[in-house]
């Protein structure tokens, strides 16, 4: 029994005579997508010979890990049929919390515990606002992104906390399996960049996710939500826990971000994150998602998350100006949510 | 008001339930009770209260006034999971499914099987559902698709499926017919006769007139959030029950049917 996706639900029949076996069509979509992944990588691959190389493979890793984490939270919420605007802004707020309390003098764990904690604070307020107040999750989250940024702008004083020690930007710039030798003139000289720590925790995180989805009861009760509420209601599921759970979870991980993108930097900067929210919404509906929710996966978002990096990794390393770059991204959610429309409506 | 059975406790009885929202009075201190193995039609046009008045039953909604008993016990029926745990099921008149999730993820909404790990049980729920799925209709086979795929009857079977499922002791069936056709209608009619035969207690809200007479033991007829007559179907002809419906009184000068014979 497994949950699937059919655009708005009327269609996504896909023909199976002939194929073999059944096919879904969400599952479709996302090895359409994968498809897309495989031939940017192999375009930019001819275009630049650097593109392959194990040191930008990590970057491009390092860089997809932010918009990942916000995409997971995005997914989860996407799926009730909400959205949450703020993971940007979350994001900042909660990196510049954990950079200010390790600045104060606590431990880089107990300051980075104390960002993680203020983005679920966030999240659950947006879930309260929208279960409580019945305020539609566009304002609440659109209200909270603009708190939260307000917020970290204030408790700043707008500029950037830096020299936050050595320790504090472990978690961003470390990396597993990293091989380091020094050479004779005493300069150390990276022979392997390793496995950088963010992208290791992205794949936890979506495989913890993607486990929760699809084999825990919570995980069935999202998707219900988002398919039919009243039903998911009426079934006994308690849709006011789910869907305050579901922004919990986004503004844990919107934390979690923040973090990482913090510690990368090893300075907590209060602008940071500005429209990371419209990167992850991307993300997720180039996996698949829609936002009418009941459809979307984890791998799905996580694809998405790659195109996205891929794309402007490539398009860096090609000469193409941030400008173009933008525009690009924006002609590829639309034509990913075209052509899913074009075939659920066969 | 007549009552048939005189010597049993009610299955289920609803005492002087009343529901406004706001000014507007949708349930007036109505009172009405079920047996075991009867199955009770209730009329009205729309808007009458009768939806209403079986969403009270069925957790949906609380009554503004009035008490619910089962077994002759009182009890508080807050939310749709305290109906189900007294084995009040309800079969909704939109089926109240889930689109993008299959045939037994619906099935077992809100009452999923669990492994030993808190996992759900996947396999087990697929096997259950295939048995109560198939035994209700022995071409159900698509049971893994979205149910948004599947046909007017396939979907009626499910919300069947999953009010009889779980030790159903009064079950709500809300215009059950009305979207369905000709041989998935006599599907229906049989399963409610089967049902009461084996001593479920049916509330069936309907509007064919023919469903109520062929099915129901007897009626009560609602209008503008009244009970304004409960009566054997024996007793009334259609002609009676349209009285009730639209004017809310019976025709002048009426006698029980079986008495004028």
């Amino acid at each position: 029994m497994r949950v699937f996706g059919a655009g708005d639900g009327t269609a996504g029949l896909f023909p199976r005579e002939g194929l073999g076996m059944p096919v879904k069509a969400d599952m479709l979509h996302r090895i359409s997508a994968l498809v897309t992944l495989i031939g940017l990588i192999v375009a930019f691959a001819f275009l630049n010979s650097a593109f392959l190389t194990p040191n930008n493979a990590m970057s491009v890793l390092l860089q997809t890990a932010v918009i990942g984490l916000l995409g997971i939270g995005l997914t989860v919420v996407i799926l009730t049929g909400g959205i949450d605007l703020s993971v940007g802004s979350v994001l900042a707020l909660s990196g510049t919390v954990a950079g200010l309390l390790v600045k104060a003098g606590l431990p880089v764990p107990l300051g980075m515990g104390g960002g993680l904690i203020v983005g679920t604070l966030c999240g659950m307020v947006n879930g309260l606002v929208i279960t409580r107040l019945r305020i539609a999750p566009f304002i609440a989250t659109l209200g909270m992104m603009m708190i939260a940024r307000g917020l970290a702008l204030q408790l700043t004083g707008a500029s950037p906390v830096s020299q936050l020690g050595q320790e504090f930007g472990l978690l961003g710039n470390g990396a597993l399996f990293r091989i380091v030798e020094t050479q004779a003139n005493g300069l150390p000289r990276m022979v392997f960049p390793g496995i950088p720590f963010p992208a290791i925790l992205l794949l936890a995180v979506a495989l913890f996710a993607a486990y929760v989805l699809k084999r825990r009861q919570f995980g069935r009760h999202i998707y219900a939500v988002g398919s039919n509420e009243e039903a998911a209601r009426l079934s006994g599921v308690n849709v006011e826990c789910t869907k305050l759970a579901a922004y919990a979870i986004s503004g844990f991980l919107a934390g979690l971000a923040g973090i990482v993108l913090m510690s990368r930097l090893v300075t907590a900067q209060p602008n940071e994150g500005v429209m990371y929210e419209l990167d992850a919404i991307a993300a997720a509906v180039i996996g698949g998602a829609s936002l009418m929710g009941g459809v979307g996966s984890i791998s799905g978002t996580m694809i998405g998350a790659f195109i996205i990096g891929i794309l402007r990794n490539g398009l860096n390393m090609a000469g193409v100006s941030a400008f173009i770059q933008q525009i690009v991204i924006g002609c590829v959610v639309i034509g990913a949510v075209y052509i899913d429309q074009l075939r659920n409506r066969r | 008001m007549t009552s048939l059975q005189s010597s049993a406790t009610p299955l289920v009885e609803m005492r002087g339930i009343s529901k406004h929202f706001g000014g507007i009075q949708a349930v007036r201190d109505v009172s009405i009770d079920l047996y075991p193995g009867e199955v009770v039609g209730i009329l009205g046009h729309n808007g009458a209260g009768k939806s209403c008045l079986m969403r009270m039953l069925s957790g949906a909604m609380t009554p503004s006034a009035g008490e619910i008993y089962l077994d002759g016990e009182k009890i508080e029926i807050a939310t749709p999971t305290a109906a189900r745990k007294h084995g009040i099921e309800t079969i909704y008149q939109n089926l109240a499914l889930a689109n993008h999730l299959d045939a037994p993820a619906n099935l077992f909404l809100g009452r999923e099987l669990k492994t030993r790990f808190g996992n759900l049980d996947d396999k087990r729920m697929f096997r259950e559902a295939r048995e109560v799925l198939q035994r209700l209709n022995p071409n159900f086979k698509n049971l893994g698709d979205p149910v948004a795929q599947m046909s007017g009857g396939q979907r009626q079977v499910i919300a069947i499926a999953r009010a009889i499922h779980f030790n159903v002791r009064a079950l709500i069936m809300d215009e059950p017919t009305a979207a369905l056709g000709p041989s998935e209608t006599e599907m229906v009619a049989e399963l409610v006769q089967k049902l009461r035969d084996e001593g479920i207690g049916i509330f069936l809200v309907s509007h064919d007139m023919h469903d109520v007479f062929r099915l129901c033991d007897r009626v009560m007829v609602m209008n503008n959030g009244r009970n304004v007559g409960s009566h054997r179907i024996s007793d009334v002809t259609q002609d009676d029950i349209l009285s009730l419906i639209i004017k809310g009184s019976l025709p002048e000068g009426w006698r029980p049917r079986g008495a004028a014979a």
